[in-house]
């Protein structure tokens, strides 16, 4: 059934979705197995959102069926313990700017990429990621912004963790207005111009 | 207010655009000399040129979409003193004028914060009030109609806005939900029903709150009229548009929320449409209304989720552009031209807006293709933009200036092209504004 699942996800079909994933589990099925269904489902959804055959709204939707997913299968989860992160992101809004679509899109992206994301919110002062780096270890930063009041945020941010001692971070950034010459107005190391290009990136650094 | 010409009903949409663009052009103006008026005249008549699509000596450099709030912070106006104290904004807007002589107004939009303190907005956070005082004001989405509401909403658009979702966006206004619906007073008895609210103390302290409101509203706009005819007194037309949202905008910018609005194309594809058409009537109604009231000739809107990247060109022809086609085309009729501000690109959707008859649009690019622009609409419609705003915030004057002299090259052989910038921003410097405002000019 993980394979009705997987089309069910790709197709956008949210109550067959859901009610696959309770019939696995009625059946006795592993839900790790669930988990991967969800992995591999999102996997060929971030490779259709890359060749522009899925968009904005798929990314949201196929988003909000696996918050449900999550919520079905928490229960018996619990038990067979987390899954193997391959790195850790803090990501978050800069200062000043209160939007959070795009960085959640991102957030979850990275997430079911196998990235442990620790996500500051919106409004982030630079003192709270470099606090945030210290105490995950985290090796990747994600700075979003959607106006263009964010850039000199991000500056100061960049700026931040370089003062912090933390160098060896990369940090990535984007947003609706972000280009290469805001990449180096702000010192980030890379920008995204989307949530697969931010994965991407993570992964290459990871 | 317009006046329609007595054989307004066998006027072509055509000579009806040129009566409503011949009485914005020929509106009074205070002017404070003899040279501020002959000034006027040369850019309004040089911007005429440009919205009919006939030869003139140079393209114009339009600052409003780009650094209206620029204007003002270069002399240290803050955010909030944008959204509460107007009177500050009088000076330094007057002194950029002068000094810079752009080719039309600019200033920033005039936010009536008393006024939204008073009624409890909270479709918006601000400068003074929720953000800190050096910034402005910024959307906060919220689900102000439920996905059960559509067919509610779709029955009877206007009911809805006035008894649901005002009072939802604005508490101050909930009294309004006490409220019949007016089509039934119709007879003697129904005026029991339509007044009651009025003797009842919720709806009476309503519209206590209300006067008091309507009073700052005066007040605030008794400021910025002066300070805009004042600009206007000194040479500066502007360009003269109501602004407006597509159909899909309106539910999903102001009612829905984007995430609501997007899965909705999945969860309730049906329901979004019949909402999207019954909005068509109204939405036409009102504009057809605002450009009658202060005869502006053209009508804004700032789009964003019919971006490419935002959704299909399946979902874009499905759910974005029918109704609001629907909506250009019978304003377009009525001698309206839409002003259509395109956030993010638009490459896929150009052929779309190919459809639209010869001069019904003013066509403004972020970060669309502005060589496929030219090759695809620059024939039919006024084309405008793409100076991004990264490059104003983070380039060099010669970049900039490299960046504009293309799109004057570019555009030079079409009918119509403005200098404008991609997107709105906060932060530039004055030797770029003017490298972007000479590029026009050599």
């Amino acid at each position: 059934m993980s394979q009705e699942l997987i089309q069910a996800i790709t197709d956008m079909r949210e109550e067959d979705a859901l009610n696959i994933t309770k019939q696995m589990l009625d059946t006795g099925a592993d839900p790790i197995t669930i988990l991967d269904a969800c992995r591999d489902a999102m996997g060929i959804i971030g490779q259709r959102f890359e060749t522009g055959e899925c968009f904005i709204p798929e990314l949201i939707l196929a988003g909000e069926m696996l918050s449900q997913i999550s919520v079905i299968i928490k229960p018996r989860l619990q038990q067979n313990g987390e899954s193997k992160k391959i790195g850790k992101v803090v990501l978050g809004t800069v200062e000043g700017d209160i939007h959070d679509i795009a960085k959640d899109i991102v957030g979850f992206m990275l997430d079911v990429n196998g990235f442990e994301v620790t996500d500051l919110g919106v409004d982030v002062p630079p003192a709270k990621f470099v606090d945030a780096v210290k105490q995950t270890g985290a090796k990747v930063v994600g700075l979003s912004g959607f106006l263009t009041l964010a850039f000199d945020p991000m500056k100061f941010t960049v700026q931040a963790l370089k003062d912090a001692g933390l160098s060896d971070v990369k940090v990535m950034i984007g947003g609706g207005q972000i280009d290469e010459n805001i990449r180096q107005y702000t010192g980030a190391d890379a920008y995204g111009k989307d949530a697969m290009a931010a994965v991407a990136l993570a992964k290459s650094w990871s | 207010m317009f006046t329609r010409p007595d054989h307004w009903n066998q006027m072509s949409p055509l000579e009806r655009r040129k009566a409503r663009l011949d009485a914005w052009q020929n509106a009074p103006v205070p002017f404070a000399s003899p040279e501020a008026e002959a000034n006027y005249k040369e850019r309004i008549e040089r911007l005429r040129k440009i919205y009919d699509m006939e030869p003139h000596d140079r393209p114009i450099a339009d600052l409003f979409l780009g650094v209206n709030e620029y204007v003002v912070r270069r002399k240290g106006i803050q955010g909030k003193d944008m959204v509460y104290n107007h009177e500050k904004l009088r000076e330094p807007l007057l002194e950029f004028h002068n000094e810079f002589q752009p080719d039309v107004s600019v200033a920033p939009l005039p936010y009536p914060g008393k006024v939204m303190d008073m009624l409890g907005y909270k479709s918006y956070i601000w400068g003074g009030q929720k953000l800190p005082d050096h910034l402005t004001i910024q959307a906060v989405e919220g689900e102000y109609m439920t996905g059960d509401e559509y067919k509610e909403f779709a029955a009877d658009p206007t009911n809805f806005w006035m008894k649901k979702y005002l009072p939802r966006v604005m508490p101050t206004l909930a009294p309004l939900a006490m409220l019949t619906e007016f089509p039934r007073v119709s007879e003697n008895v129904d005026i029991i029903d339509l007044m009651v609210p009025f003797g009842l103390p919720p709806f009476q302290e309503m519209l206590k709150t209300l006067m008091k409101a309507g009073d700052e509203l005066m007040k605030m706009l008794a400021v910025v009229g002066q300070t805009g005819a004042m600009i206007a007194g000194a040479g500066f037309p502007g360009m003269g548009f109501n602004i407006a949202k597509t159909p899909f905008d309106y539910l999903g910018d102001t009612v829905r929320g984007t995430k609501g609005i997007l899965t909705d194309m999945y969860r309730r594809p049906n329901d979004l449409l019949a909402a999207c058409e019954a909005y068509v009537p109204v939405l036409i109604n009102a504009i057809v209304n605002a450009s009658d009231r202060n005869s502006a000739p053209s009508v804004l809107y700032v789009l964003h989720k019919g971006a490419d990247g935002f959704m299909s060109q399946a979902q874009f022809e499905k759910f974005y552009w029918p109704t609001w086609k629907q909506v250009m085309m019978a304003l377009y009729e009525e001698g309206i031209t839409s002003y259509l501000f395109i956030e993010g690109s638009y490459n896929n959707r150009l052929e779309n807006l190919a459809e639209m008859p010869e001069k019904s649009l003013v066509c403004h690019f972020d970060k669309t293709d502005m060589r496929r622009v030219k090759e695809v609409l620059s024939d039919k419609f006024i084309i405008a933009g793409n100076v991004p705003a990264s490059l104003m915030a983070a380039g060099t004057v010669d970049q900039v200036r490299a960046y504009c002299a293309d799109l004057v090259e570019l555009f030079a052989d079409t009918p119509a092209y403005i200098m404008a910038h991609g997107c709105y921003f906060e932060n530039t410097t004055d030797e770029k504004l003017c490298a972007f405002m000479d590029s026009v000019k050599k």
